[in-house]
């Protein structure tokens, strides 16, 4: 028995937003720790895992595991019909196979109720195991954003090259080529936009720029993003909310000037 | 020989045993066409040994977008050439079908003097050969084929002093290749049209477009579901012929194409396809450099704990049942089940 009750809607619509596109079908693994969800894109080339910790909710109650296979795309239609600000009650039934949703607005004189139709997910976990990472980088997830998208014009991937005096994201193509380069600690004044580096190491990395991409959906959720990288190793994007995180996994690609 | 002995001939054939393939030239088959073969006559019975011999080489159905592409040779002593030349062959493509045939006829009631074989290629072997990642393309197909041809009457022990080669490509590189191979072979002449030059060239093309025609006419469809039921109006299989053409429209299966009775790697073929076919996403087609993540994350010992719970069950479940034989049409085209449980 699932009942969580999250104090503003628009926390589960930009989740949401952040994953639906990588991903369709997904379990919410339900535990006494909070709502947790991993799932790697149909080319398996990517992995989403998101954490939702229980303090996020008031109330938080889940007395036995519980994995609730939703469809995405069905799950962000019906949270569209949620006010940003409305609060938002999950409850699920291990003898149901719905999820129901409740949105209540802020005056508290209107109250929706929804269930959705759970299905049978056969989702394989990956072990993700601890890695000491040879760069991580901190840096301001709009930034980001912008690289990336500006970036696509000229090529599906993108190269990374992080050295302690800052990161450098290089695009070669057919019409062109593109480098954006971020000075570490550039912008002391500006916390939210200076960009950090912790470096063990240089490293020098490829990957697919439609990914990162996708990856950026997340934005919204916080003002931060850390991407932390080591050589044949996936790519860590990491975008923490105040009680959780969402985090991607890109595996790299193989570059020929690598 | 007189004519009334290869009168004869033809007579014990036709009251042969083997009725059904009386009409037919010994060099065809009565099985569907998915692997090449070779068919090859005995030495001629008053060959003697040593005894020098001039060789002819030839194709047929090298254009067609249909059935087998057969290379033929023919080979005779060099001093009875001149009989060759009184049997009347000339260029196989400007007779007709009948008069080709009764010309077979002539050179299968000649065992004592003429010795010949065929290679028939299936069209699956050639649409393989050329869409292979190392593609190897219809001229070496040709060369291989043809070397192949000359080794295998040359280890017969047949003393071959001459020999003439009909080619569609450049001559000259052709000829120094074959040289090269065969250094004991005194004379070695490729040249366009041999065919319609030396008599022996043109018996080869003989050997060569009947078996071709005869493969085509009496082909086999493999596929079961439609081996039956499926049209035979595939004309002539040239791709000029609006038969063909038709007949390839009518006959595709948006998904899987055509039965092998088709060379897939023929432009009229791929025009087709990419027209009417139904496109099938290779997920690593155009990410060859992208990894997966799945190989660098390993599965959970959780999941691994369940996989082989599942593997057992299923292996149980396996015990029961008998397995499965592998579809004919499995096995006739090398397919196998790589789905690893």
């Amino acid at each position: 028995m699932l009942e969580a009750r999250l104090q503003t809607a628009a926390l589960l619509k930009k989740i949401l937003e952040a994953v639906k596109e990588l991903i369709t079908d997904a379990n919410f693994d339900c535990s006494d720790n909070g709502i947790a969800l991993q799932a790697m894109d149909n080319s398996h080339v990517a992995l989403v895992a998101m954490l939702l910790r229980q303090e996020g909710f008031e109330p938080y109650r889940c007395d036995r595991t519980l994995a609730l296979g939703v469809n995405l795309v069905s799950l962000s239609k019906v949270l569209r019909s949620a006010g940003n600000e409305d609060i938002v009650t999950l409850k699920a039934d291990s003898s149901n196979d719905t999820l129901s949703l409740t949105f209540e607005n802020p005056d508290n004189d209107r109250i929706s109720e929804y269930e959705l139709k759970l299905m049978d997910i056969d989702s394989e976990h990956l072990g993700i195991p601890d890695t000491t990472y040879d760069a991580v980088v901190s840096m301001s997830s709009a930034e980001f954003a912008r690289i990336c998208r500006d970036l696509q014009v000229l090529s599906d991937s993108v190269q990374i090259d992080v050295t302690k005096e800052g990161i450098k994201f290089a695009a070669k193509g057919e019409l062109g080529n593109g480098a954006v380069t971020l000075k570490q600690a550039a912008n002391v004044d500006k916390e939210d936009e200076s960009t950090v580096i912790e470096l063990n190491r240089n490293c020098s990395l490829n990957f697919s720029l439609k990914y990162l991409n996708n990856f950026t959906k997340a934005t919204p959720l916080s003002s931060r993003v850390t991407l932390s990288m080591s050589s044949e190793v996936p790519l860590l994007v990491e975008y923490k909310m105040e009680t959780g995180y969402i985090r991607y996994y890109l595996a790299p690609k193989i570059g020929d000037d690598v | 020989m007189s004519f009334e002995d290869s009168d004869n001939e033809v007579d014990q054939k036709v009251g042969s045993p083997s009725d059904a393939t009386s009409t037919r030239p010994p060099s065809g088959t009565n099985a569907p066409l998915l692997k090449s073969y070779t068919y090859a006559t005995p030495l001629p019975t008053d060959l003697k040994p040593d005894q020098e011999c001039i060789l002819g080489v030839d194709e047929a159905g090298r254009g067609p977008v249909l059935g087998p592409m057969v290379y033929g040779i023919c080979y005779c002593p060099i001093d009875r050439q001149d009989e060759l030349k009184t049997m009347g062959f000339a260029d196989s493509k400007t007779l007709k079908e009948d008069e080709r045939d009764s010309l077979l006829d002539v050179i299968v009631s000649r065992p004592d003097m003429i010795g010949w074989s065929v290679r028939v290629l299936s069209p699956m072997d050639i649409s393989n050969s050329m869409l292979r990642q190392e593609k190897y393309n219809l001229n070496a197909l040709a060369h291989d084929t043809t070397i192949q041809l000359i080794r295998d009457t040359l280890d017969k022990g047949v003393n071959i002093r001459e020999v003439y080669v009909d080619t569609v490509g450049p001559p000259e590189t052709y000829q120094k290749k074959l040289e090269g191979l065969f250094p004991k072979i005194a004379k070695i002449t490729v040249a366009k049209k041999a065919d319609s030059k030396y008599p022996i060239v043109s018996a080869a093309s003989i050997c060569a477009k009947v078996t071709r025609d005869d493969v085509l006419r009496h082909w086999i469809f493999a596929e079961e579901g439609i081996k039956d039921t499926i049209s035979r109006e595939f004309g002539s299989g040239y791709p000029s012929d609006p038969k063909t053409v038709q007949w390839l429209k009518k006959n595709m299966d948006p998904v899987f194409g055509y039965p092998n009775i088709v060379r897939f790697s023929w432009g009229t073929c791929k025009t087709l396809l990419d027209a009417s076919g139904t496109a099938v996403r290779w997920p690593n087609e155009d990410e060859e450099d992208q990894r997966r993540i799945s190989t660098l994350f390993n599965r959970t010992e959780k999941d691994a704990s369940e996989l082989a719970e599942q593997k057992r069950q299923y292996s149980t479940f396996i015990a029961k049942t008998p397995p499965r034989p592998v579809p004919q049409l499995m096995q006739d085209m090398g397919l196998k089940s790589v789905i690893d449980f």
